[in-house]
């Protein structure tokens, strides 16, 4: 029965297996062996760098001296650019300097444009760590590379330079192409890049659709700036969520006297996370007409804008008595429940206590309620306010 | 008889070598995958990732039980990840040690009214804490659940990131493994639902308040094999799986995912045996349903260091485990295998492992059986017996020497020549009498599970504090 197959064909079999087991046996040793002397003389070459780098990246030591040799190049490129991440502006000026005049950069340059694959994205990535203009060109090129990798090594290099041609380039490219790489790393560059002007958004939210109009819109939302207090308004009324949400997350630096009558409005939106934007931007403004819109957003219907919004209310520095008192007569268990939360988060919790104990704001009645509340957690029948003391309450008036 | 016996074995040396050339087939993906991977890599410098100001909000959950011994040094590594918006929810199953009294002392914790909305089957909190030192940090007390389902679905319901993390309290994530596996949906936050990390044997290995100093093999011989079933597992099996958007198992010891997700698929299923399986074969269930394009994603280098058991006893409990959830999970999932809705999930993923995971240790058993029966009676052909033993032998051992090759040109942690030796070492002695150990635990799974014993009883672990001492 076990005689199923020509003998033969199991021992050849076996030795193939065999032979394999061999050979991946031989690749672990002898790439071992190789990687041990490659690393032992990079080691004593980096050190023997190391001590002449300050003649070596001033030009005492003539460039053309290790430039040759592309295991130097390679050893003094990966030192300057570490470097390069970790300085200050001055030593970045003079790492760049030397990037600049030692060739390293065009190097780079024309690697980035008449390479292709792997090397290139390499090419790519190390002239985004130079934070070169002169690369921007060499770098935007790549975002028009067919494989994706390459594009993203384009991208997160244009987004390391965090200027403003960049963020032109990365505009007029996706204007051009559309959505070509995910949008999380798009973001990302358009947020670093057009944080110095981030006016240059505006055109092109205006023209553009869709998911792209929808990832600009939440740029803008993270580099407005007062300057654009006109530009803002008119996203407010946009048809497109993300983008009042972007222009409600972007008032909340506007310095513009309209912002926080936009935001009240914003903050009866239908979608829940534009609210949530335009509570968080009211308790950022502290204005006090925040509170009335505030209040109704400790009765929100979703958890995230009550926590916000009672988060807002604690962040807006006025006595705490007649805010809870008023949380406590929107008899919302839920909203209840999410201003004690950020009471407890904001650990002031005891400075309500005190404030109750000593306030003369509400009556003897209404403060062991107010009290009782606040130690149980809960609204009862007991501690339930009339509507009437909350109308008569010093902020109710506000 | 004679003609069953032949019958019988003709499918066995079949499904043996169709069980190898699986592995084999995936080890050729694997190398491929992760040389790509390893390009990737490059044009990810993972502190820009640190600096982006866009980058997801993640929640760690890690649940404890009776961690006393090591839950400081645990929580303060956790707090001390990479990540720019990361908040870390200890969850406290019902220690009956002073693993709550530890947290409190070390991280100045104080009741909260924090919300907890209970989405997801879990047992009763009594409190939610707040650490003054640290306002990432949150400790969930609760009454004991019976499961790590349990624990974490608080965590879960306490969460407000959109993605989770779940990891062990006990394991070690190195400081850039938020980093490395939240990379995937940094690229594709539309597609991607869940990524799974790297598990690796931490005993051995030399540790210093919570963070690893050096890695080594460890001593005995029976956790150098589990070194290797670890670099098998992952390195070969989830990678491969996962290019075909297969992969089934994110380990419950460190795994992200999207967290609305979860919550839409009720939690973890507290009654499960392999939560961590279960979870990831209803997301796939549930995704394929919605029609919804997704993907799955395992990531080779965000390491998770984890003590594996160290004596015969726990390690046989823990295999069994493993079975009785692999079986648990496969029956849940029985309605899903070979319908269209499913795809490749129910008509390759599902089927191999039925084929090739669950019934193997039954297939090995009667392999044995008539081997012996065709011996009795005369049957057997030594020179052809001794052939297959010989090539079995020499094909199971390029499949683990495979993993090692693919750990020496990729992630390289094991750096001491002595290491390397015997981890080589143990790929030719894992298969006896090992193998045949572990065909009987698995057994002793589907035993159990059968029989309804589904209880769990804790691994003798040392914890991280003693993790190191060598």
């Amino acid at each position: 029965m076990w005689r199923l197959g020509p003998s033969g064909l199991v021992v050849k079999a076996i030795i193939a297996a065999i032979v394999a087991d061999g050979l991946m046996l031989a690749f672990i040793l002898l790439r071992r062996t190789y990687r041990k002397r490659y690393f032992a003389r990079r080691d004593a070459r980096v050190y023997e760098l190391r001590q002449i780098w300050d003649a070596l990246i001033s030009g005492q030591i003539p460039y053309a001296t290790w430039r040759r040799k592309a295991f130097d190049r390679r050893i003094v490129e990966t030192i300057a650019l570490d470097a390069f991440d970790a300085a200050g502006p001055e030593e970045s000026a003079r790492l760049l300097k030397f990037l600049r005049t030692s060739g390293l950069i065009e190097k780079r340059i024309f690697e980035a444009r008449h390479l292709t694959g792997w090397r290139r994205m390499r090419s790519l990535v190390a002239l985004g760590r130079t934070r070169a203009p002169e690369g921007i060109p060499a770098l935007a090129e790549g975002l028009r590379d067919s494989r994706l990798e390459t594009r993203l090594a384009a991208l997160r290099g244009l987004a390391r330079t965090a200027c403003p041609q960049a963020a032109e380039e990365i505009l007029a490219w996706i204007g051009e192409s559309g959505l070509t790489v995910p949008e999380l790393p798009l973001q990302s560059a358009l947020v670093q890049c057009c944080a110095e002007r981030p006016q240059l958004l505006v055109p092109h939210l205006k023209n553009m659709q869709g998911r792209l109009r929808e990832v600009l819109g939440r740029v803008l939302g993270e580099v407005a700036t007062p300057s654009m207090g006109m530009d803002l308004l008119q996203f407010a009324a946009d048809d497109l969520d993300e983008l009042r949400a972007a222009a409600a997350r972007a008032l909340s630096q506007s310095q513009s006297r309209h912002a926080p009558e936009v935001l009240i409005d914003l903050s009866r939106d239908p979608v829940w996370f534009v609210r949530l934007r335009a509570i968080v931007s009211l308790g950022e403004l502290g204005d006090l007409r925040a509170i009335p819109p505030l209040m109704r957003g400790v009765t929100d219907s979703n958890r995230l804008v009550r926590l916000r919004a009672a988060e807002a209310l604690l962040g807006l520095k006025q006595d705490m008595v007649p805010i809870f008192e008023q949380v406590v007569g929107t008899h919302d268990r839920y909203g209840l429940h999410a201003y004690l939360t950020a009471l407890d988060n904001a650990d002031l919790r005891q400075t309500l206590e005190a404030e109750l104990q000593v306030t003369t704001r509400v009556s003897e009645e209404q403060r062991m309620c107010l009290q009782r509340v606040l130690q149980a957690g809960i609204l009862d029948s007991d501690a339930r306010l009339e509507p009437e003391s909350i109308a008569e309450s010093p902020v109710g008036h506000r | 008889m004679t003609g069953f016996l032949n019958i019988f074995n003709h499918a066995l040396f079949w499904y043996y070598l169709a069980s190898n050339l699986a592995y084999l087939l995936m080890l050729v993906v694997a190398l491929r995958t992760t040389a790509a991977h390893q390009h990737r890599l490059q044009s990810h410098r993972l502190n820009w990732i640190k600096e982006a100001p866009l980058a997801p909000a993640i929640t760690v959950i890690a649940p404890a039980h009776n961690e006393e011994r090591s839950i400081r040094v645990a929580v303060r590594n956790l707090l001390e990840l990479d990540y720019p918006q990361l908040e870390v929810i200890v969850v406290n199953d019902g220690s009956a040690d002073r693993t709550l009294e530890e947290l409190r002392e070390e991280f100045r914790l104080r009741l909260v009214r924090a919300i907890y909305v209970p989405e997801a089957q879990s047992a009763q909190v009594r409190g939610l804490y707040r650490s003054e030192i640290d306002p990432k940090l949150m400790v969930i007390d609760k009454e004991p659940g019976g499961s790590k389902a349990d624990a974490v679905n608080a965590g879960l319901n306490s969460a407000t990131s959109p993605y989770v993390c779940i990891v062990d309290a006990d394991s070690i994530l190195e400081r850039d493994g938020l980093l490395r596996i939240m990379l995937p949906i940094l690229d594709d936050p539309d597609r991607v639902v869940a990524v799974g990390g790297i598990i690796r044997v931490l005993n051995g290995s030399e540790i210093e308040e919570g963070h690893l100093r050096r890695v080594r093999l460890p001593r005995k011989g029976i956790e150098v094999i589990q070194v290797i079933e670890y670099l098998r597992a992952f390195l070969i099996g989830r990678e491969a799986w996962s290019q075909g958007n297969m992969l089934m198992v994110i380990s419950g010891a460190f795994g992200v995912f999207r967290a609305d997700l979860v919550r839409a698929v009720g939690g973890y299923r507290t009654s499960a045996i392999g939560e961590d399986f279960d979870l990831v074969a209803r997301l796939h269930r549930h995704l394929r349903q919605q029609g919804v394009a997704y993907r799955i994603p395992f990531v080779p280098d965000p390491v998770c260091w984890t003590e594996a058991p160290s004596d015969l006893k726990s390690l046989g409990r823990q295999r069994a485990r493993w079975h009785k959830g692999l079986l648990d999970v496969l029956w849940q999932s029985r309605d899903m295998l070979f319908k269209r809705r499913y795809g490749r999930i129910g008509w390759l993923a599902l089927p191999y492992l039925w084929l090739f995971e669950l019934i193997a240790p039954v297939i090995e058993l009667g392999g044995i059986v008539t081997i012996i029966l065709a011996a009795c009676m005369g049957a057997l052909s030594r020179e052809f017996f001794l052939q297959f033993l010989i090539f079995g032998y020499a094909f199971a051992t390029i499949i683990s020497i495979g993993s090692v090759l693919q750990e020496e040109i990729t992630y390289k942690r094991y750096n001491d020549w002595q290491d390397v030796v015997r981890l080589v070492s143990y790929c030719f002695l894992e298969h006896f009498p090992y193998r045949q150990m572990h065909m009987v635990w698995r057994l002793q799974g589907l035993v159990q599970y059968l029989r309804g014993d589904n209880t769990w009883k804790p691994l003798k672990r040392k914890g991280l504090e003693s993790a190191g001492v060598r």
